[in-house]
Parts: structure tokens; sequence; C-alpha cells
């Protein structure tokens, strides 16, 4: 039963995926009924999975080459639960968004094949089974991005498929290398491998841990892999930005974390380049956004930014090794956090969108004014973001502040030099800053400033029954795990990291003033960068009011500045190079054809492109003397040749 | 005589199919014939192993055929292709022309590929290799415009003289022969070879060279990119996925039944060869990857691909070869598909180039549904069926002793994969998203085009997601190599 269980969760998305176009066909009423069904039938399935059987497991033997194995339990179950959910809640908000749209059936087809596959990754108990999976999921995706057949959505299309190839290909050479080495993929045995790995290996699993980490990092959004995120966002429909960000990009941190956790444990160097990585994006992200006047691309940014603080974690896990309880309870709640946030979030941008055909901040500015259900709802999800204690995304925000702060105690305590780590703790603080501030000067934009000219009132109500289920849904959801963490979050914190094989810890007082203290640091930062920043420098004063300015220079675009031309430099000199190797026999026959027969008379006459030799007419120039003597030089060159060789 | 049967079936069919006159019966005359090969295959398949002296030329020099299981595999692989691409060529070629031409000789080249497939000593495989090159000029030729004419005998100059290459060597070697026939493990008089190793390994290497022209290997792959985009479609579709195969099948019996792996193992051909493959894999994706012309990008697509199938062969290692069989079979699934869907769309909308392809999806959506399948199995993405091989040979390439040559495998069949993704992705999004105000009327092409193509992609899926029995088998098959 449980095993019809795990596989009916990843099959029952991707054949009823099939069944859109016939439903459309039929009536669109139907169509927009079973998309919303699917999910909420898969939500319950899932439910049923982590309450009835947590640790179903299934074996499929010899499928796709190698054997799938499947395996519930702990954080993938949890992933899995989130992005059920998040299905369901997209479900609900879907025919609103695209009530206006044509061609929308395509959209749902992926959508449904994408969930199934997310499933696989999420359930998966071995590398293989997680690749095979987050191949289909990368292609699939594809299809959100370009579904608005914009220049920009396919332009953004191009890049995010380009990544996920690059990305998938690194991931699979990273795996083999692993296959070869540890002469297994399955989780559980991994640890146990590695530690029989014999020194001199050590350099080829960082080489293959390394690929798989880009692999996954191109998907996490990680820098310097993250260009795809700020422009797949803001070109695809909302509900598929919610879960490209919620969720798609959770699927490559599941994988680092893995990496990290069953391949590397407390190795120093990687941890270190994770959490260099981990900040790098965190703090680039949250500098983006703030610089962003796209209300999608703000989000899009900030979603970078997040993925950052739970690489951070990530890292943090190894440098604690031991007592890595709080860096591992941050890492996963911080995941669920920001899935749930980016639900909320995003499927608001698509209420405005809808409501104003703009993500420009001057064009939407205002457009929330009057409409408090969607002002709260909003303020919720970025209030949790931005870390104000009593909403959820403080209770992981403090949890990660406090592993890196634990982590400086401990080297201290050791009498050794903390290093670096108290700059982490600073630039991790400001990011949070950075968070609370452009989260704000969203706020303050849709919902407080006066109102853009030109912005037409609806004719009825903005928000669907099914948007409003959605959002109030996720939004409540926050409020709840925020208000009683140690009811609520602790457990599920417990539960999910012991997949990350975390200690135990101890509860811990989350309104003690020892932990308010950063986040009150951090909303401080937030308050001086939005006051000081956003107003003076980042706003200009117009004739009605202020307008948001892009003072991001243009220029400063790693995809158009570097990755671009360096891809189409080194096609220029591969294709070079190949072009010669590859005409090396064409150039041979030429020549043997030159001296054979360009002297002769008669008739067999060759031409110089690529050919090897045609019937043709030619003209008679040549004397018989002329070409007799010809022969007689070549025959004298064979006859050199001969000899050279019998004296030698 | 069932060894014989399915050679001469094709063979003196195919002329009766010159007479006709009536369309209609002259297509069914083809099937059928096909249809009694594939039968005949089949009972060949389940009989047990036979040997047939056809001729005495000198000896115990003769023409002699052999069922053994490699025959049998590319005789069902042969046929197993045939059948659907007939089904394809019927409207095809109603609309190229000449149908009488093009159909006999298309069944007559099934004929000669059971031949190859079941000779049993070299002077036979030889002799119907030299005869599979001449019979398939016709069908590169077919159109008969100058261009063709000239690639049409560019490709028989390349296949002949490799072929060449090929005796050449053959004449080194056969003093050194124990059996005249082939045999698993080599059939050379290991003893008396090992005093001239070095004459006999050049003898080697003049051998898969000329015997790789055939299968697109450089320096002699060039004649692949001309012969493509002048050829008919379903000519292509067979010539790459079949008939470049049959060099692979002359380079496994040179390599796994004259010369034998444990002879080769570690010597420098075997390094020159792998570093020729993997050089080919390279260069067929970066040319393949600047061509413009559908049909071009997909002939240097297929000289990169079938490289692939060498590069396992070359590693001298069962793992190496059941990935190689694994990679032949499902390449040629895949670049047929791409072929018929490139024909497709030749007749239904006349273009060639890709920049034209603009919207493509939209006109023909079913089309280019396969076609995007076979792209995605040929890049290797799971779950279709050539993410299967690519996993297979890239873990044979690290297992294999030649540990060097396992991780330049690794480093350059992953970027020939992107190289891939690279030519082949471009043409389906720019199909499928040509961009909001683009407009076009839905012209697909008939049933009896479309059948053919999703019949491979259905067999791209399901042996993606269940390979267990093809690689059991092939892995028995290429255990059998290695005696």
């Amino acid at each position: 039963m449980e095993k019809i269980l795990l596989l009916l969760l990843i099959l029952l998305p991707i054949l009823a995926s099939v069944w859109v176009f016939p439903l459309r066909r039929r009536d669109r009423r139907y169509r927009n009924l079973f998309i919303r069904i699917v999910p909420a039938a898969e939500l319950l399935l899932t439910l049923l999975l982590v309450l009835v059987w947590p640790d179903a497991s299934l074996e499929l033997p010899g499928v796709c080459g190698i054997g799938l194995h499947l395996q519930a339990g702990s954080l993938g179950s949890l992933l899995a639960l989130v992005s059920a959910f998040l299905w369901a809640a997209t479900g609900l908000n879907c025919p609103n968004y695209f009530a206006a749209a044509e061609g929308c059936n395509r959209f749902y087809l992926f959508w449904l094949m994408t969930l199934g596959a997310l499933m696989g990754v999420f359930l998966a108990a071995d590398f293989f089974t997680l690749f095979v999976f987050f191949e289909m999921m990368s292609m699939t995706s594809y299809v959100w991005v370009a579904q608005n057949e914009t220049p920009e959505a396919i332009r953004a299309g191009q890049t995010y498929l380009a990544v996920a190839v690059i990305g998938g290909m690194a991931l699979l050479a990273g795996l083999v290398l692993l296959q070869h080495l540890l002469g297994t993929l399955a989780f559980a045995d991994l640890p146990a491998a590695v530690s029989a790995l014999p020194a001199g290996k050590r350099g080829m699993l960082y080489a293959a841990g390394g690929l798989a980490l880009a692999g996954f990092g191109a998907k996490a959004g990680m820098f310097p892999l993250h260009i795809w995120l700020p422009k797949a966002h803001p070109a695809a429909p909302a509900p598929a930005s919610a879960l490209l960000s919620g969720i798609l990009t959770k699927s490559g941190v599941f994988g680092a974390l893995i990496l990290s956790r069953y391949l590397f444990w407390a190795e120093i160097p990687w941890n270190t380049v994770v959490l260099a990585l981990g900040v790098v994006t965190m703090v680039l992200g949250a500098v983006l956004a703030l610089f962003s006047i796209d209300l999608k691309r703000t989000l899009a940014c900030s979603s970078m930014s997040q993925i950052g603080f739970i690489l951070v974690g990530t890292a943090m896990q190894g440098f604690l090794s031991g007592e890595n309880a709080l860096a591992a309870w941050g890492t996963v709640l911080h995941m669920l956090n920001h899935s749930l946030v980016k639900l909320v979030l995003f499927v608001a941008a698509g209420v405005i969108y809808v409501g104003t055909h703009s993500l420009n901040l001057n064009e939407i500015r205002g457009w929330g004014r009057n409409k408090p259900v969607l002002k709260i709802l909003f303020f919720i999800g970025g209030a949790s973001i931005a870390g104000v204690p009593g909403f959820s995304g403080y209770v992981s925000k403090t949890l990660l502040h406090e592993s890196i702060v634990e982590y400086i105690h401990l080297l201290e305590h050791a009498g050794a030099d903390p290093g670096w780590f108290p700059m982490v703790e600073r630039l991790f603080l400001i990011a949070g800053g950075l968070t609370a501030a452009y989260m704000t000067k969203l706020f303050v934009a849709i919902f407080v400033s006066s109102r853009a000219a030109g912005q037409r009132l609806p004719l009825q109500s903005y928000l669907s029954r099914g948007t409003l289920t959605a959002l109030s849904c996720g939004a409540s959801l926050l409020l709840l795990l925020g208000l009683t963490p140690n009811w609520t979050m602790e457990p599920l914190a417990q539960w999910a990291s012991g997949f990350l094989m975390a200690d135990p810890g101890h509860s811990v007082h989350y309104f003690s003033w020892v932990n308010l203290q950063g986040a009150l640091i951090s909303l401080g930062i937030g308050a001086a960068v939005y006051l000081l920043v956003v107003r003076m420098l980042l706003m200009e004063r117009g004739p009605e009011g202020a307008v948001y300015q892009d003072r991001w220079p243009r220029r400063l675009d790693l995809e158009e500045a570097v990755y671009r031309p360096a891809l189409s430099a080194l096609a220029f000199a591969g294709a070079l190079g190949a072009r010669t190797a590859a005409s090396l026999g064409d150039w041979l026959v030429m020549l043997g054809e030159k001296i054979l027969f360009t002297k002769a008379p008669g008739i067999f006459v060759p031409k110089h492109d690529e050919t090897f030799g045609t019937y043709d007419r030619k003209p008679r120039r040549f004397l018989l003397g002329e070409t007799f003597s010809f022969d007689l030089m070549l025959t004298g060159c064979g006859l050199i040749v001969l000899l050279l060789y019998m004296l030698l | 005589m069932l060894l014989l049967l399915p050679i001469l079936v094709p063979l003196v069919g195919g002329i009766f199919v010159f007479r006709q006159k009536n369309e209609q019966y002259r297509d069914w005359l083809v099937v059928t014939l096909i249809v009694v090969t594939g039968v005949l295959v089949l009972a060949n398949c389940v009989t047990p192993v036979q040997r047939l002296w056809l001729l005495t030329i000198q000896g115990d020099l003769g023409l002699v055929l052999n069922s053994d299981w490699l025959s049998k595999f590319f005789m069902v692989l042969a046929v197993c292709i045939w059948a659907p691409v007939v089904i394809f060529t019927r409207p095809y070629i109603r609309h190229a022309g000449h149908g009488n031409q093009f159909m006999g000789f298309y069944t007559m080249t099934l004929g000669v590929l059971m031949g190859l497939a079941q000779a049993a000593n070299f002077v036979t495989m030889y002799m119907f290799f030299e005869v599979m090159s001449l019979i398939t000029v016709p069908l590169v030729l077919h159109d008969a415009t100058p261009a063709s004419r000239r690639a049409g005998f560019k490709y028989l100059g390349y296949s002949v003289f490799g072929a060449g290459m090929a005796l050449a060597g053959y004449f080194f070697i056969a003093y050194y022969l124990a059996v005249p026939d082939f045999q698993p493990g080599g059939a050379l008089d290991f003893s008396r070879a090992a005093e001239h190793r070095p004459l006999l390994l050049v003898a080697y290497c003049l051998m898969i060279v000329g015997f790789g022209a055939k299968a697109g290997m450089m320096p002699m792959q060039s004649w692949l990119p001309s012969a493509h985009p002048v050829a008919p479609a379903p000519a292509s579709a067979v010539l790459s996925g079949v008939i470049t195969k049959g060099g692979v099948v002359a380079v496994i019996r040179v390599t796994y039944y004259m010369f034998g792996p444990e002879f080769l193992a570690g010597s420098w051909p075997q390094y020159v060869l792998l570093s020729l493959t993997l050089m080919t894999v390279f260069i067929g994706s970066m040319l393949a990857y600047r061509e413009k012309l559908l049909k071009r990008r997909l002939a240097y697509s297929t000289v990169s691909q079938v490289s692939y199938v060498l590069f396992g062969l070359m590693l001298l290692t069962p793992e190496g070869v059941q990935a190689s069989l694994l990679q032949m079979v499902f390449h040629a699934l895949a670049k047929d598909t791409l072929f018929l869907a490139a024909g497709a769309i030749i007749i239904s909308t006349n273009c060639t180039r890709v920049d034209q392809l603009r919207g493509i999806g939209r006109r023909m959506p079913v089309t280019m549904w396969c076609f995007t399948l076979a792209a995605l199995s040929l890049i290797g993405i799971p779950p279709l069926a050539g993410f299967v091989s690519k996993w297979y040979l890239l873990t044979a390439g690290l297992e294999a002793p030649v540990q060097a040559f396992g991780i330049a495998g690794l480093v350059v069949l992953i970027l020939s994969a992107l190289l891939t993704a690279g030519y082949l992705l471009p043409v389906v999004t720019a199909g499928f998203f040509p961009g909001r105000d683009f407009i076009t009327e839905r012209r697909e092409v008939g049933p009896q085009m479309i059948w053919p193509m999703i019949g491979f992609c259905a067999a791209l899926l399901l042996l993606g997601v269940l390979p267990g029995g093809v690689i059991r088998w092939l892995g028995l098959l290429a255990g059998r190599f290695f005696p």
C-alpha cells in the first residue's frame, strides 16, 4: 500500500497532466476544476504519507537504467508536503490569473508534470533517482518561464534553459565521478563510503562534489549561477514565479544540503567555500533587490538573498559539526518559511499585475491604498521575511544568527582566532537589514504612497475567492508558525533535521532579550538604509511626487558582460579548431586531385570545393608531352623515395 | 537456408520492385518483402547457430555465412528501423518522384545488410561491405541534382577508399590468422602474431580507420555532412541510423573477432583510436552547433554520436561494449526520428534552414513533439533512452583500465552533450515559442508520416523508463565478445 502511494505521488500529476487538453476542449470550467482537484488530491496523499506511513520506501530495480529508490521521511517528506501545498494554493489562484490569457493549457500541462517530478526529487533515496527527476523538473519548468512569449520571456527562457542544461550536465559529471569513487549513490551509504575512501582520492571527491554543487547551485540561484533568477521571475506568470522561487530553488538547496551533510560533513575547505558563496549570494541578492524598481524582480532578488541565508546555515552545520542543532533547525525552518512567504508575496504580485498590467513600482504606486485585505496579507509576508519578531521569519533567522554566534564563541573559548566569522555575522545582520529595507520600499510604494496617474479602478472584486483562500492560507500559516515557535516550529525542525544528522538540540527562548537583540539590530539597519539610501538616493522628486529610480548600472550584468561573450568566444574558438581539423581529409583529397588530375588531359576534372571528383567536359589545352613529362617526374619521385627507403 | 533467405528475399524481391507499374502494388510488395524478411530474421534468431558455406575462393577461404549473436542483434536492429521508415517513405517518395528506383534500392539494401551481419569471415564481410556502399549510392543521389551527384560520388569515394584500407590491412594479417573465420576473442595465431606485433598493430589501425570512414570517424568523416542534406529524408534516416552502424559492426568484427581485446589492450592503436573517437565526438558536435542547415546539422550530430559508440568499443571492456551497443540502438531510434521529422518539415513547408523554423511547433505540433523527445534523448535527459546509454558509457569509461581516457571521455562527452543541447534545443524552443504575434495555420503531415515517428518516440520513452531487458540482453551479448 505504501509503495503504491509513493508511486502514485509521482505518477498522479504526470498522468493527470495529459488530460488538460481534452478537458479544455470540452469546457474551460472542467479544466479549471481539474487543475484545482489534482494538486488538492496530491496534498491529501502527501498528508496521508506523512501521517500514516512516515517511513515508506519503494525500490524500482532497473527503471531508468540503474533503478530508482524512493524513501519518505524527515526533510524530504516535509518539502514534498510544502510543494503539494504550494501547488494546491497556486492551483486556486491560476484560473483567476490566466482568466484573460490564451494558450494556458500548455502551462497547465507542464505545471502538473513538474509537480510529479518535484515529488520524485524530494522523495529520492539516492542521487541517481534525484538526478532523474531533477532533470525532468528542469526541462518541464522551462515552459513556465517562456509561457508568455514576450521577447523578454523568450530571452529569459533561453537563459533559464542554458543554466539548467549546463547545471544538469555538471551534476551528471559529478554524480558519475561519485559513483566511480564511492561505488554507491544511496544517501544512507555515502558517509561510510566516504570514510573508507583512500586519502589520495580526496581531490577527486572534491572535484565530484564541486561539479555536483555547481549543478545544484545553478538551480538554487547560488552566486555566480544566479543569473536566471532576476530574469525569469518577472517574465513568468505569477503562479509560476511563486513556485519557481518558493520550491524549485529548494530542490537545488536540498541537493546542496545532501552533498554537504553526507559527503563532506565537517570538512573545513568545503564548508568554507559554501559559506563564502552563501555570504556573497546573500548580500548581492539583497543589494540587487534594494536597487530594483520592478516588483517581481525585487522579489526574485530577495529569493536569491534568502537562498544565501540558507546556504550560510548549511555551511554553519558543517563548522559546528557536533553541536549543529541550531544551524540545522535554522536551515530547515528558513526553507519552509521562505516557501510560504514567496507564495504569499508572488501571488499578491500576481493580483497587482492583473489589476494594473504593470510591475514597475512607479506605475503600480498606491494601487493598494484602499485594499485592506491585500495590504494585511502582503504585510504578513513582508514582515515575516524581514524577520520582525512575532512572524515566522524571525525564528529561523534568529536560529541561523545564533549558530554563527555560537561558532564564534566556540572558537574564542578554544583560544583560536575567530578569523573572519565576526565579519560573516555582521554581513548576516546587514543582509537582514537590507531585507527589511527593500520590503519596506515595496510596501510603502504599493500600499502607502499616493496613487500613480493612469490607474484604472477595478470594475469588480480584485481578489477572487480562490486567490483569497490561497493567500490567507499561506499568511495564516506564517502567523501561526511565528507566534508559537516552541510548539509548532521546533517539533517540525527536529523532525526534518533528522535527515541532516543534526544532534537533538534543546529548546530555545526565542523572545528572550538576547535573541531579540539581533533582530532589532537588523531592523535598525533596515530603517536606516530605507531612510538614507532608498529615500535619499534611489528616489527623485518629480512633478507628481517621488519617482523611483533604477540606479543600478546597466553594464553591471554578469550574464551580458561575461557569460554570453565568453560563451560565444569559446564557441568561435572551438568551431575554428574543429573546422580546421575536420577539413584535413578534404584537403588531402584536394591535394591528391591537384597532383594527379589537373595536368592530365581528358575528361576527369575535379571541382575545388567540397568535392571528391566529378565528370565534366574539359577543354583540351594540354599537350601530350607536357603531361607525359609530368608523369615522368612523378615516376622519378617515386623511384627516389624507393631508393631512399632501400638505402636507409 | 534461414541464413540465406533473409539476404535473398529483399535482394531478389527488390529487382521486381523496379518493374512495378502500379504504385499501390509496388508499395505493398515492398512492405511485404520487409515484413517477410522480418519474420525470417525472427526465425533465424530462435534457431541455433548455423553455418553455411556458399562458395570456395581458394583453399579454406570462401564465402561463409554464420549467424551468431552479434549478427542477430544487428539484423533485428536493421529490420526494426527499416519497417517503420518504409511507411514514412511512401508519401515522401510520391512527393520526390522516381519511387520505383528508390524503393527498389531501399529494399535491396536491407538484404545486403543482412549479409553484412551474417558474414562469417573477413572476405565475406568485405564483399557485403562494398556492395552496401555501392547500393546505397543511388539512395543518396536520388534527386539527381549536380549537388547530390557530387555528394554521391564523394560518399562512394570515401567508403571505397576506407574499405580498401581495410582490405590492405587484411593482406598483412591474413598470414597470421589461426582460423579464417571470425572468432570471439580473436582469430589470430597469437604465438606467431606476437613476433610481429608492431606490424600487426599498424595493420589494425589501418583497418579501423578504413572501416571507421563508414561510421563517420575522423579523419574520413566528411562524406556525411555532404551526403545527408541532399539525400531524401528516409535515405538519411537509414543511412545515419543503420548504415553507419554497419561500419561499427565491421569495427567490432575486426577488433573483437579478429585481433581480440587481449592482443590490443594497452597498445598504442587503442590510445590513438580512443583519441580519434573523442576528437570526432567533440568536432562533430562543435560543427553541428555552428551549422545552419537542419539536415547537415543532424549529419554532424551523427558524426559525433556514432563516435560515442566507437569510444565505448575502444575501451575494450565488457562494460564499454555493452554501453556502446546500447548507444547504437538508442541513437538509431533518436536520429531516425529527427531525420524523419526534418523530412516531414521539408515536405510540409519546404524549409531547410534552421532560422526558417520559427513557429514550426505551431504549424506541425505532433512532428515537433517527436522532434523534441528525440532531441532530449540525444542530449541524454532522463527518462528518455539516451540517458541510459550515456550513463553506462560514462561509468564504463571511468571503470576501464585506461583511466586517463575515462576522465577525458567524461569531459568530452559532457561537453558534447552541452553542444547537443545547444544545437537541438533552439530549434525546439523557437519552434514552440515563436512569440506572441506569430500567426500560422496548422499544417501537419499525414498519418503515414506521423506514426513511424510516434512509434520511435514511444520506443525511446519505453526503453528509457524500462530498459532492464535490453540492458541485460546486451550485457550478455557483450560478454560473448570476451570468451
